[in-house]
């Protein structure tokens, strides 16, 4: 029988991650908390900030009008058509990330990575189960799932919040007025928060998400990651407590001054630091994918260090290599590099497109189409109407009454299909929910339609102020003669 | 040749196959794919009994559900009725001059009265409801051969236009071809077609087809041409001709008049949808109030 080699995937896995990854305090947990509260209260706080708009809009400071087809942020007012700005958005947000990434390495993943956040969220609630109820009793395997469905609940009404009137909306929601859409949306974040935050957790970086699998193209030398100092640590071994002086004899001394001599690092394979990681990785196998970045490691270590009193820093943020280096101090972080600078200004023009964007956004869209299904219609007093399909749409403050006048038609009188009648200019009262459209007739008096095509143009002024909101060129018909 | 035994190296069973001292591990499908795929047969099987699944010689396998999608679609249209029965009920109880006060139920009157329109009457009278010179009058303009309130519209679609019911709209132009020689009615013609022309107001009388049209034609269209709605005779004054406005063309009318036709629609369409139907047309530019 002939030998086989076998390549053993199996025992190359690792083990496990503890079910819930052990406590720990220090400088990286500190700053970890703080940004995640920071950022749930971002979360969570936003829709019920109020900002007054006047009396016919929502006094949401953040909603999606999905209905409306329009955002609101704070004073801002955002329509389909704005759609470039949010492209300015998504390219600031990849820019600053990347940059982030190539500074300090996987900062996003480590501290503000939704899935990082909730996943740090549940941990933290199913820890606190289990220290009220004990751990394994059948009160924390209740207690357990059920505060994790009910925050995985809360999350997804937070999100439902910035799409619909938030302190309305629980009521709304118990009484079945809620909107077909809320309830699907908070079903369906329900069901992926549970998934993700409670059952998945660290298997979707480990596994779904593709923000690992690039780290290699964003990091380089410079980029700041979490080592494990190999060059003090190894080789790992038992820290033993010395005995006690009148218990010592020689051979005990002896024996433990070879041991020293056979040179264990400053490693004491605690464990620590896998018992913390979220991922469950052992940063002692070098830089990893599964490496979120969070720290929780190098403050684990670190407080392992100062109890058997040697320097701190054997797990630390450092450039990669500095393993070998053979340095207790980090090294400077080299901030100005050609990529950093490249990617701040990259960040600096998308942020200064989005701002132009911004103050260039039209407040009013007027829409003005020739209908021309016939082109133009015969009237029996001889004069020649055209008809228009009119829409109008605006974001001003204020705005009650509009006027609208036809020029390059001499003597031409406008009417709407449902609304005013006037001569040469017709006004339009403006509805609470600020769009208007409706059928536009323009009529040419007897004599003066042009022979075929004439340009005119639509204009459009504040009835009150008189200035002017909108102007549209466009066709008037009349009989070829 | 065939034993099952543990692999010393991986400690998972073997085939139990050997071919030249090559032996397979037992590595069978997952069980979730094995079950997944029970399931699919399961499915497939449950399917072919409940549903429509496979044409017979001389019909198809209906299935135990009975399920067809005519019937679906049967139901879908009953439904989306249904929904708009409380519309349709308002639209019945509502007179007709005050339909279009009412916001909402001018909205649905004219969206059903669009689709409506199109299906039935933009065949003639085209989707723009602009017409064609020659054939079909225009609705969007402000002339009305029987009149542009809505109940004018109504009696109109309702009762339609020489076809031949008790209150359809009823009107006949003699052919004058026969009656009148060929140089009378080119001066009749003339006269006609001054009528429309306001400069001419003062001299036409002295026109040698005046007293001819006053003879003939004043009697239904009016001695100006102002014509007759309840009469059902044309405006001869104003700027639109239905069938041209060449001088040929009024010859033409004068000697072998052309009569439009338009069927009768309360036979073919229910009430509600002639109410949206006039609604429609009323608001397209011409109604009258």
């Amino acid at each position: 029988m002939a030998t086989t080699a076998v390549i053993d995937t199996v025992s190359q896995r690792r083990p496990a991650r503890l079910p819930i990854p052990q406590t720990v305090r220090g400088r990286y947990r500190t700053i970890k908390t703080a940004i995640a509260w920071a950022l749930l209260a971002f979360y969570f706080i936003t829709p019920w900030l109020r900002w007054d708009r006047g009396p016919s809009l929502p006094d949401q400071a953040v909603l999606f009008d999905l209905p409306g087809r329009r955002l609101f942020v704070l004073g801002l007012e955002f329509w389909p058509q704005d759609l470039p700005i949010a492209v300015g958005a998504l390219v600031l947000g990849a820019f600053a990330l990347f940059g982030a990434t190539a500074l300090a390495g996987r900062v996003w993943c480590g501290f503000t990575c939704p899935q990082t956040v909730w996943t740090d969220l549940f941990f933290t609630v199913e820890r606190f189960c289990e220290r009220l109820f004990g751990k394994g009793t059948l009160l924390s395997r209740i207690a357990k799932p059920i505060a994790q469905i009910a925050l995985a609940v809360l999350t997804a009404f937070g999100f439902a919040a910035f799409f619909n009137d938030a302190p309305s909306l629980p009521s709304a929601l118990v009484t079945g007025a809620a909107p077909l859409g809320a309830y699907l949306a908070i079903g369906i974040l329900s069901l992926t928060t549970w998934l993700f935050a409670a059952y998945a957790k660290e298997r979707i970086c480990l596994h779904m998400c593709p923000w690992p699998r690039f780290q290699a193209a964003l990091l380089d030398k410079d980029s700041l990651v979490v080592t494990y100092q190999r060059w003090r640590g190894e080789p790992r071994g038992k820290k033993k407590a010395a005995l006690r002086l009148e218990l010592n004899d020689l051979t005990a001394l002896i024996r433990e001054a070879a041991s020293f001599e056979a040179g264990r690092g400053d490693c004491i394979d605690c464990m620590r630091c896998v018992n913390v990681c979220p991922t469950g990785v052992d940063i002692r196998d070098g830089l990893q994918m599964g490496c979120i970045g969070c720290g929780l490691c190098v403050d684990a270590c670190n407080e392992v260090m100062a109890k058997i009193e040697r320097p701190a820093g054997l797990i630390r943020f450092d450039v990669e290599g500095s393993d070998r280096a053979g340095s207790l101090k980090q090294e400077a972080v080299r901030l100005l590099r050609p990529k950093t600078l490249l990617y701040a200004m990259l960040c600096l023009f998308a942020f200064g497109s989005m701002a132009v964007g911004i103050t260039r956004m039209e407040s009013v869209l007027l829409d003005v189409e020739p209908q021309r299904n016939p082109p133009f219609v015969q009237l029996s007093d001889g004069s020649v109407r055209n008809d228009f399909s009119f829409r109008l749409a605006h974001r001003l403050p204020h705005l009650d009454r509009v006027v609208i006048r036809a020029e390059g038609l001499a003597g031409a009188s406008l009417r709407f299909a449902t609304g005013e009648t006037g001569q040469e200019t017709v006004a339009l009262a403006m509805p609470g929910n600020r769009r208007i459209s409706d059928r536009l007739f323009i009529t040419a008096a007897p004599g003066q339609a042009p022979s075929g095509r004439a340009s005119i143009r639509v204009i459009v002024t504040d009835a009150e102020s008189g200035a002017t909101l909108g102007e549209v060129e466009t066709y008037f018909w009349g009989p070829a003669r | 040749m065939s034993k099952q035994e543990r692999d010393p190296l991986t400690g998972q069973l073997t085939t139990g196959h050997e071919w030249d001292g090559i032996k397979e591990l037992r590595t069978p499908i997952p069980n979730w794919w094995l079950i997944t795929f029970v399931v699919t047969w399961v499915f497939a099987i449950g399917y072919l009994v409940l549903y429509p699944s496979f044409a017979t010689t001389k019909d198809y396998a209906r299935g135990l559900l009975g399920w067809s999608s005519t019937k679906e679609l049967a139901e879908a249209t009953g439904r989306a009725r249904d929904q708009q029965s409380a519309w349709r009920t308002q639209l019945l109880a509502t007179p007709l001059e005050k339909i279009e006060a009412n916001e909402e139920l001018r909205r649905f009157a004219m969206a059903g009265g669009q689709a409506a329109f199109n299906e039935n009457c933009a065949g003639c009278h085209g989707v723009g409801a602009g017409g064609q010179i020659g054939q079909f009058p225009s609705l969007i303009d402000d002339d009305w051969l029987w009149g542009g309130k809505v109940t004018d519209i109504h009696a109109t679609i309702r009762h339609g236009i020489r076809d031949g019911g008790d209150e359809t709209r009823l009107s006949a132009m003699p052919a004058f071809g026969e009656i009148l020689k060929p140089e009378e009615i080119a001066a009749t013609a003339d006269f006609v077609l001054s009528l429309s022309d306001r400069s001419r107001d003062a001299t036409r009388a002295s026109l040698p087809g005046a007293a001819l049209y006053e003879t003939n034609c004043a009697a239904c269209h009016g001695a100006k041409g102002e014509g007759s709605r309840d009469g059902g005779a044309p405006r001869l004054d104003d700027a639109i001709w239905l069938y041209g406005s060449s001088r040929e063309a009024v010859i033409r009318q004068v000697a072998d008049p052309k009569m439009g036709q338009m069927p009768a629609w309360q036979s073919r369409l229910d009430e509600a949808t002639i109410r949206m139907l006039t609604v429609y047309v009323h608001t397209l530019g011409g109604g009258e109030k």
